[in-house]
Formats: structure tokens, C-alpha cells, sequence
């Protein structure tokens, strides 16, 4: 069996647009307007404002906003999708996504009606609510019957979803995979990190000396991924624990440098090859001191970086999945030249982190060997995942 | 790839030790739907923030990884519902405008659990924490693969479980509602019962009468050599094939 792992098509659907068409500009010009307070005094959020599809009559139980955030990122990639069922049968197409949210949204408003009159609400059914509902709902739209689940490790869910996938056609269990993650805005999330004292009081401000917390946002990443050769391949993961805090790093970093040797390792390369590092970048104090040490530590002060979670909010359990997406089009878009998504903050970098290479707006890399670009994610709970991905074409 | 049971342990109320379970096994009967293991294996500190569900997991994990293997040992934790009735608790507050407590909202992530087990075990490796409607045990043991064909010279450790769902949902639910956890130690070589893996058609035969991982750990421990777990879209068959001292 090939070890070819090849990341056909990415839907994505975040506070910057509906598919990369209208994302990757925004990205490009460092756009960080789509970070703006939900409500009056409420600190900003990165929220898609589009229309979203309608969910199917038929699988009504599932409609709420986080599938139907999916199904708008799924319908980007439709086409591929239904190309890569009718080349092989239901039963091996397989579906592994990332989400910490799931239907949550919907659910408050569901047991709000539960709080008045004893009755959940009539819309309100359990499968928008349990993790597996999101797997369960896109195997369901696309007609798959091989496995489907979700997984749910925070913050690096949507990275670990890729990985599994390509463990999936590496056993031979399959052979195609719709992998990536989606998360949504809801109370729970939005209270949960303010109570924290996690979420920043303006828009979030990575890597900066002045930065004070990150800046929730929401979206979706879907990818078809098959074993293909060439094309933008998953070329390598690394991950490990924490042991340290449920919800705050080892200061220290080792859990995050292990992860990202563990992903050189893995895709059998240098850091020196590396052309591009897509941060983790929350913008907390914690995260940017540990993950500066461990940047340092692996690719070295040189190695060119950004948190594009300073256009795209954190969207949380699809962070891992949507940030991969953006490494997916850097090396689409690239030839000889890559373009870089630039390092948006307010321009100080903290004295007291080691320096890295933020990346500027027009900035690019003209890589002399292998075409390699890494993403972090570090979740809460302390679970991390690195990936990295290759253009093999 | 070979994949070896090296080992197991189960926790549900009056079922504690492997001689119970194998009683059990021998005349299965509806497990009891109230219980909750101690956890005094674990610090004072920690054991404060154990969900129910955090300490049937922890307890199978602790006593199926061996102290030498605790933390060199990856992890995947496969629940349904997870940390849910603690997160409807948040979600009262939620919609209640009453403030979050900042521990218990990180102690309601999917993996909770898994960071817990990490914490406590000291263990850095990689984890895994999974859901799915129907096949709790077969998702897990895909993920437990996955961690396998990436790294197939050190253990995975499967970590299956529910607690009973709040009834504020549970009539949402079919199919039985009883507190159980599972924990398997998987190899690809080595002293165990090797086993296979098949993924097949979806077969309906009715609900099962326990949890799926319930119902495993029965064919395992009977003298069955297969058995199939229905799941919504595709079915799942074990098949023991040798066993080895």
C-alpha cells in the first residue's frame, strides 16, 4: 500500500469568507476586519457573517449552525467529493472531523426553553449536540458507509482529524477520507475563556509585548484526502502531551518542540526545509511565551512565522483543520515563490520571548529544496499536534 | 498489521475485578445503572475535579497500564458523551447569565479525560479523545490502529466509556444508559490474543442489551471466535485468531 497521502481540495468557511477564492485575498493583505464585537462592550469575535446552506428536510434532527457551517464548507468541495465515491464504493470512504463545539448554540437555546417550561425545545435533537453528530451528519450527506467519527482533543482536534485520516488509507481501511474540523460560536465557549481571563479586551495581538489573550472566532475546514501521489501531500505529524495543566502549557515548551520534531522526523525532514511555520499564536500570554522557546529550539530564529489567528479569530477545535488549509493554499498558490500570510499585531515584539522571523506583509520564500511548510496546535487538556505538508507536484 | 490484546480491565458497579467480569461473562445479565469507582489512586488534587466518567476511565486506564508502561504508553479515550452532563450544568449558567467557573469549564472538553490520565500518569505521549453515535468501541479501536501504523513498536492504550446520561437527555438516547469503562492494551507483536479487525456491511440486530464496549469485552472473555457490533452506517467484526500465554 502507498504511504502517498494527498490533500486533494479544501472548503473552508471563516470570518474572512466562504472558500479560499474570497478568504486567501484577506489573508494576503492582512485584512483583520472580520474580528468585530458581536455586540456593543462585548470584546471583538471573529464570526462568519454569510449565509449559510440550509440543512436537507431529511436530516432535520442534525440542522443547527455548526453542520450547517460545515455543509457550506463541504459544498465547496462537492465536486471532488463525488468524484472520489463514485471511483470507489460508500463503504470505503471514511469520515474523521475535529469539533469542541458541536451544536452548542443551538443547544442553549434548547435548554433555555428547558429552563422555562420543562420542555426542550421541538427543534432541539441530541445528535446536534454529541461530538459524533458531526461525523455521523456528513457521512450521512455524502452517502459514505465506511467509519465515521469525530474527534475532540480541543484545540489541535482539526489537525489530529488529518492525521488519522491518513492512518485510515495507510491500513488500507479506505480510500478516501473527508477529514478537517468545525467549530461555532456559542455562550459556552465565549463565557468559559473570559472566565479564564483568556480572551483579549481588543483584537488579539500575538507574539506582541502587549498582547493580553486571544480572540475566539468560528469557521470550517474540510478536506478530501486520498492516496494519491503528487499534488499537496501530508508529509508528516508529530504529537505529544503535556503532563502539565489542563489549561495552561509547560512554560518551558517541551511538549510543543517534542511535537514539532516528532513532525520533521516523521516527513523525513530538516528544519532548514522548512519554508513556512503557520503559529499557533493565540495571542495569550502563556501560549506565545512557550511556543517562542520551542520555535527557537527546533527551526531556529530563521525560520519564517505567523499566527493568522490575528485575521481569523481562534476557531478553537477547527483551528488545526483551517490553519492547515491556509498551508494548503500557500503551496498552491506558490511556484519558485511561496507567498506568506503576514504576522498582523502591533508591531512590538516582546523582549523577553526569543526572537523569531514574523513574517511581513508581502514577504516570500523561495525555498532551494523540498517545499515544505509546518502548523502548530496546541490544545487544551494539553494535547498537541504538528503537521506538515509538501508540494509534490 | 498484527494487532495483539496484551491486556484489559473493566470497571461498572459490583463488576471490579477480572474474576467478576469472567463470572459475568459466562451468564451475562443487564449491568447496574447506578456507581462510581473510588479513585484514591490518584492525588487529592486531582481525584477534587474526577467526573464520574473520569474515574471509571482513570481507574481501567491505571489498572491496564502497568506502572513501567503508565507513562510511555499512547493514549485514545472513545466516549459518546463525554463530559455532557457537565457541560449542561455550564450551559444552565449559560443561559441562566450566571458566571462560569474557569475549572469546570476545562474540565468539560472531550478531553478531559485524557488530559487527567496525562497529568496524573506523568505521560507525554500522544493521545487521542473520540466520539461517535453508534460505535464507540469501533471508533476507538480505528483511532488505537491509527496510532499503531504511525509508531508500531510501543503499546496504545484504548480507553472506552460512558456514565449515564442527565435526564434532561437520556430519553433522547435509546439503548441501555449504565456507568462502564473498558481499557485495552494493544500491540502489534507479543504475548496477548491476537485478534483481527474487519469492517463490513451494517447488519441490524436489534439493540444490544449492554454497551458496545460491554458487549467486547464478553466475546473476548467467551469462548466465541468472532463477534460483529452493528454500527449506523457500517458493521464491525472481531475475530480472535491465536492466543499466546
Amino acid at each position: 500500500m502507498s504511504d502517498d497521502c494527498r490533500l486533494e481540495a479544501v472548503g473552508m468557511v471563516n470570518a474572512l469568507g466562504a472558500g479560499l477564492g474570497e478568504i486567501w485575498p484577506r489573508v494576503m493583505a492582512g485584512d483583520v476586519t472580520g474580528l468585530r464585537p458581536p455586540e456593543p462592550d462585548a470584546p471583538p469575535r471573529g464570526d462568519y457573517a454569510g449565509p449559510l446552506p440550509a440543512v436537507p428536510e431529511a436530516l432535520a434532527r442534525y440542522a443547527c449552525r455548526n453542520n450547517a457551517m460545515a455543509l457550506a464548507a463541504l459544498s465547496q468541495i462537492e465536486t471532488p467529493v463525488r468524484d472520489a465515491l463514485a471511483a470507489t464504493s460508500p463503504q470505503r470512504v471514511a469520515v474523521v472531523v475535529g469539533t469542541s463545539t458541536s451544536g452548542v448554540s443551538d443547544a442553549e437555546l434548547a435548554i433555555g426553553e428547558h429552563q422555562r417550561s420543562q420542555r426542550l425545545a421541538p427543534a432541539f435533537d441530541y445528535a446536534q449536540l454529541e461530538f459524533g453528530g458531526l461525523a455521523a451528519f456528513l457521512a450521512e450527506v455524502i452517502g459514505t458507509g465506511g467509519p465515521a467519527y469525530t474527534i475532540s482533543t480541543a484545540c489541535s482536534s482539526g489537525a489530529r482529524a488529518l492525521a488519522s485520516a491518513r492512518s485510515l488509507l495507510r491500513l488500507g481501511l479506505c480510500d478516501a477520507v473527508l477529514a478537517g474540523a468545525c467549530d461555532t460560536s456559542c455562550g459556552l465557549t465565549s463565557r468559559g475563556f473570559a472566565a479564564l481571563h483568556a480572551v483579549s479586551a481588543g483584537r488579539t495581538n500575538p507574539m506582541s509585548a502587549n498582547r493580553d489573550g486571544l480572540t475566539l472566532g468560528e469557521g470550517a475546514a474540510l478536506f478530501l484526502v486520498t492516496r494519491a501521489s503528487g499534488g499537496i501531500q501530508f508529509a508528516g505529524v508529530g504529537e505529544s502531551s503535556e503532563a502539565h495543566h489542563m489549561s495552561a502549557p509547560d512554560p518551558e515548551g517541551r511538549g510543543a518542540a517534542a511535537a514539532m520534531q516528532m513532525a520533521l522526523h516523521d516527513a523525513d525532514a530538516e528544519a532548514s526545509d522548512v519554508a513556512y511555520l503557520n503559529l499557533h499564536g493565540t495571542g495569550t500570554p502563556l501560549n506565545d511565551a512557550m511556543e517562542s522557546v520551542a520555535v527557537r529550539d527546533v527551526l531556529g530564529p530563521d525560520a519564517p512565522c505567523s499566527s493568522t489567528k490575528a485575521l481569523t479569530g481562534h476557531t478553537l477545535g477547527a483551528a488545526g483543520a483551517m490553519e492547515a488549509g491556509i498551508c494548503w493554499q500557500v503551496l498552491a498558490e506558490g511556484e519558485s515563490t511561496l507567498p506568506l500570510p503576514p504576522h498582523c499585531y502591533d508591531g512590538e515584539p516582546d523582549p523577553a520571548l526569543p526572537k523569531l522571523h514574523l513574517v511581513a506583509q508581502g514577504e516570500t520564500a523561495e525555498p532551494a529544496g523540498r517545499r515544505l511548510v509546518m502548523s502548530n496546535s496546541f490544545g487544551f487538556g494539553g494535547n498537541n499536534c504538528v503537521l506538515v505538508l509538501e508540494d509534490a507536484r | 498489521m498484527r494487532l495483539v490484546v496484551a491486556g484489559w480491565a473493566a470497571w461498572a458497579p459490583d463488576l471490579e475485578t477480572p474474576e467478576a467480569w469472567r463470572a459475568w461473562a459466562e451468564r451475562p445479565t443487564p449491568l447496574a445503572e447506578e456507581g462510581t469507582p473510588n479513585a484514591r489512586f490518584l492525588p487529592p488534587m486531582l481525584r477534587r475535579r474526577c467526573t464520574p466518567l473520569s474515574k471509571m476511565m482513570l481507574r481501567v486506564a491505571f489498572d491496564c497500564a502497568t506502572e513501567d508502561l503508565r507513562a510511555d504508553v499512547r493514549t485514545v479515550f472513545s466516549s459518546r458523551h463525554g463530559s455532557i452532563n457537565e457541560s449542561l450544568d455550564l450551559l444552565r449558567c449559560v443561559v441562566d447569565d450566571a458566571p462560569l467557573s474557569p475549572a469546570r469549564f476545562s474540565h468539560t472538553v472531550h478531553n478531559a479525560q485524557a488530559g487527567l490520565f496525562s497529568i496524573a500518569a506523568g505521560n507525554r505521549c500522544a493521545s487521542a479523545s473520540i466520539a461517535d453515535r453508534d460505535g464507540t468501541m469501533a471508533a476507538g479501536f480505528l483511532e488505537a490502529m491509527g496510532h499503531l501504523e504511525r509508531e508500531p513498536e510501543t503499546p496504545v492504550l484504548l480507553v472506552a466509556g460512558d456514565a449515564p446520561l442527565d435526564p434532561t437527555f437520556a430519553p433522547l438516547v435509546p439503548g441501555p444508559q449504565v456507568p462502564h469503562a473498558l481499557a485495552l492494551r494493544l500491540t502489534t507483536g507479543g504475548e496477548g490474543t491476537e485478534i483481527s479487525f474487519a469492517l463490513g456491511e451494517a447488519r441490524d440486530r436489534g439493540a444490544l442489551p449492554w454497551p458496545d464496549a460491554v458487549e467486547w469485552l464478553r466475546f473476548f472473555l467467551s469462548p466465541d471466535a468472532s463477534v460483529s457490533i452493528p454500527g449506523a452506517r457500517c458493521g464491525y467484526t472481531w475475530r480472535k485468531e491465536t492466543s499466546t500465554p
